[in-house]
């Protein structure tokens, strides 16, 4: 096996830990580079695997591109007309982290110990590979808890982007050989859609003074 | 054996309006009557080059382009067809619509003209978008052109950018992204159990997909049936991940209402129909689930629409509802259940369009759409007034309207299926929209204002431009009641073609 187990081990480590510390910090700025740090590890995680599979460089360098530089750009750039405060999210600082842990901690178990349920083949099941999808699957979860409960509509598009990179990092197991078309088109939209998300959500702060995504309670069932 | 023949009408059909609103976008800025026209044109073309694919896909042929990139047999050609049929009257309807309503900016500046190019190449995108989904047989491309059409229509439904208008347009591409990204994971996960089996390319080719279903391991084929239906479903409108839609059909502009309502959703219901159907076979459970959501969904849908007063989100509610119908009638999986489900996917397509710019209409003349504001509309508007109710009788399955066909058709399948509970469903939702649409035309159209010195008092018909489009559709919904045959050739092909695939050949 040519790849560096304790190297991709360390790298899904740290990349875990800066997914929830863009979730969780109040502060925007620090979470937008928490995201952008977890955006670069992905990389860094895709270039260790392309040891075994040249074709994963050009996804390397696709994922570097749209999600470590344009997507916290982009980010940044609205932050920097905002403010840097969090809305307060419904579940406080203390809890949330508790929370996150016992998600992240079981969710990983189980996605690591029973992997091959969801393994569409027996290379996927094996190894590094193993990890890659648990790691990609915790994140999946955390994007979901930030999207579900966070107030700030930043912090939702933050979850978004966690979410959609848990998917993409997964594509290192399960579609390592997909066609650069594919690729780039998956990357490409991602990016726009948080450019598009992040214009929509000026407007709404011209209009309510706000971001706060409680506050968008005029259209109820 | 069906034969397939290059042909690059399967390419033009979706270059052309993207050509058309790009081209809008930058001279628009310039002359804004180019945007107009570049956006007649735009659909007008990929109108008669569906209308083009329609002769060799009846006789059984299948296009393709790109190699195997693009393939139009016949259940796509359908949806093609189907989209731009309604693009083209929807394009109509927004050169004199969009003009109306002003929008201004902070200082209370008119830049409506500054923002109709951009309105006009979203348009044009937003329908190519859809085309492309529809000609593609690539799995990961077919994910790519749905979440597109997401991007081209989130500015669109946001497009008035009011605090109603920005709220949509949020919850519209943040649901959607999210819902979405669960179908990229079902299509990755099937490509990869696929490849196995398939060398390169082909294991991402829905043509090729279908044969290698049944070989995946089960669990692996639970989440991803799982996956699309959450994904695409989210997408179609299926309840429960339904919420995003009243927002987004009621607060779009409504020649966009009538282009999301009347067939985004079905391009949604045509991906779920390309990709968990092939599981049916080697999972004849599926079915008996699909059904059940689409009884589940029609039946929430219609009594959420019972308690609305805004028109455009009874509509949007009642388009929810009618999604049902299409998903149970695919869920039986027999011809005759296909057959029925893609019929009423065309008919409910033109009779929504049809409903959506009667109530633009409405809004044209009065700047109101709530029923508890308008009244007495139907002797100032007797043209809108009929458009609305034919649109009405026939989503409500009223003979001789084409919705009584398509659901009787549904009906009929169930009953050979003995699934009587379902159809009672079906028949008790139809009997509910009856009474939702008919209420809300009651209300708009008969009696008085319901308050006194409102705009309405000098309410006129709506002009000529925007009254041909919804007549064209009228017409659609008279005819194909009339004449169920005359939709015969193509619908059968195409729901040969995906019963074929369920009954595992």
């Amino acid at each position: 096996m040519p790849y560096n187990v304790r190297l991709i081990e360390t790298l899904s480590m740290v990349m875990i830990i800066t997914s929830v510390a863009a979730v969780e910090s109040h502060h925007l700025k620090r979470a937008a580079a928490a995201y952008g740090l977890q955006a670069l590890l992905i990389c860094g995680l895709i270039l260790a695997f392309a040891v075994g599979n040249q074709a994963l460089y050009v996804w390397a360098l696709v994922a570097l591109i749209t999600k470590a530089v344009l997507t916290p750009w982009f980010i940044m750039r609205y932050i920097s007309k905002t403010g840097e405060q969090e809305v307060r999210p419904i579940v406080g600082f203390g809890p949330s982290v508790g929370v996150v842990s016992v998600i992240l901690f079981s969710f990983y178990k189980l996605t690591h110990t029973y992997v091959h349920v969801l393994a569409p083949t027996p290379e996927s099941v094996a190894g590094v590979f193993r990890t890659n999808l648990a790691v990609a699957l915790t994140v999946f979860v955390l994007g979901l808890y930030a999207i579900l409960s966070r107030r700030d509509a930043i912090k939702t598009v933050i979850g978004l982007c966690l979410l959609e990179n848990a998917v993409h990092l997964s594509l290192v197991s399960l579609a390592p050989n997909m066609r650069e078309t594919a690729l780039v088109g998956i990357a490409t939209e991602v990016v726009v859609t948080v450019y598009l998300l992040l214009y929509v959500i000026s407007g709404i702060r011209e209009k309510l003074g706000t971001t706060d995504t409680f506050e968008l309670a005029e259209l109820h069932w | 054996m069906e034969s397939t023949i290059p042909s690059i009408l399967t390419q033009a059909v979706f270059l052309a309006p993207a050509g058309a609103g790009l081209l809008a976008w930058m001279l628009g800025r310039v002359w804004r009557k180019c945007a107009e026209a570049l956006a007649l044109l735009g659909s007008a073309a990929a109108l008669a080059i569906s209308a083009a694919m329609i002769g060799p896909v009846i006789r059984g042929q299948v296009l393709t382009g790109w190699g195997r990139e693009l393939r139009v047999d016949s259940l796509s050609a359908l949806l093609i067809l189907l989209i731009s049929a309604v693009a083209f009257p929807a394009a109509l309807f927004a050169i004199r619509y969009m003009r109306h309503r002003r929008l201004h900016d902070a200082k209370g500046r008119d830049i409506t003209e500054a923002r109709l190019p951009a309105f006009y190449g979203l348009f044009l995108l937003f329908l190519s978008t859809m085309l492309w989904g529809c000609a593609t047989n690539n799995i990961v491309m077919l994910y790519v052109a749905v979440e597109a059409t997401t991007i081209a229509s989130g500015l669109l439904v946001a497009f008035y950018w009011d605090r109603r208008a920005l709220e949509a347009g949020y919850k519209y591409l943040m649901l959607l992204t999210v819902g979405i990204t669960f179908a990229l994971f079902a299509c990755v996960l099937l490509y990869a159990s696929a490849a196995r089996y398939l060398p390169g390319v082909s294991a991402m080719l829905i043509s090729e997909l279908r044969g290698v279903a049944g070989l995946i391991p089960r669990s692996v084929a639970i989440f991803v049936v799982a996956f699309f239906i959450v994904g695409f479903g989210t997408k179609a409108g299926i309840a429960p991940f339904h919420p995003w839609l009243p927002d987004a059909h009621a607060e779009a502009p409504s020649p966009i209402s009538a282009l999301l309502s009347g067939v985004m959703i079905k391009m949604a219901a045509y991906a779920l129909a390309r990709t968990v159907t092939i599981f049916f076979p080697a999972y004849p459970v599926l079915t008996v689930f699909v059904v059940l959501l689409g009884a589940f969904t029609m039946l929430l849908g219609g009594v959420m629409a019972l308690a609305q007063h805004d028109l455009k989100r009874l509509l949007a509610y009642s388009s929810v509802s009618q999604m049902g119908y299409v998903v149970m009638g695919l869920g039986f999986g027999t011809y005759l259940g296909v057959y029925g489900g893609l019929f009423h996917l065309l008919n409910h397509a033109a009779a929504k369009a049809l409903l959506f710019l009667s109530v633009g209409a409405v809004i044209y003349a009065t700047s109101a759409r709530s029923m508890t504001e308008l009244g007495g509309l139907g002797r100032r508007m007797p043209v809108t007034a009929a458009c609305f109710f034919v649109g009405a009788f026939s989503i409500s399955g009223m003979p001789p309207f084409a919705g009584f066909m398509s659901k009787l058709t549904i009906f009929l399948a169930g009953a050979d299926e003995e699934m009587w509970a379902a159809v009672g469903i079906g028949v008790f939702t139809s009997l509910l929209t009856l009474v939702v649409v008919f209420r809300a035309g009651q209300a708009v159209f008969w009696g008085k204002p319901k308050s006194s010195g409102a705009p309405w008092e000098e309410a006129r018909e709506a002009p000529a431009s925007l009254l041909v489009a919804m007549v064209a559709l009228a017409g659609v919904c008279v005819l194909f009641g009339v004449y169920p045959k005359l939709a015969y050739p193509l619908l059968n092909q195409a729901a040969l073609a995906v019963a074929g695939v369920v009954a595992g050949h």
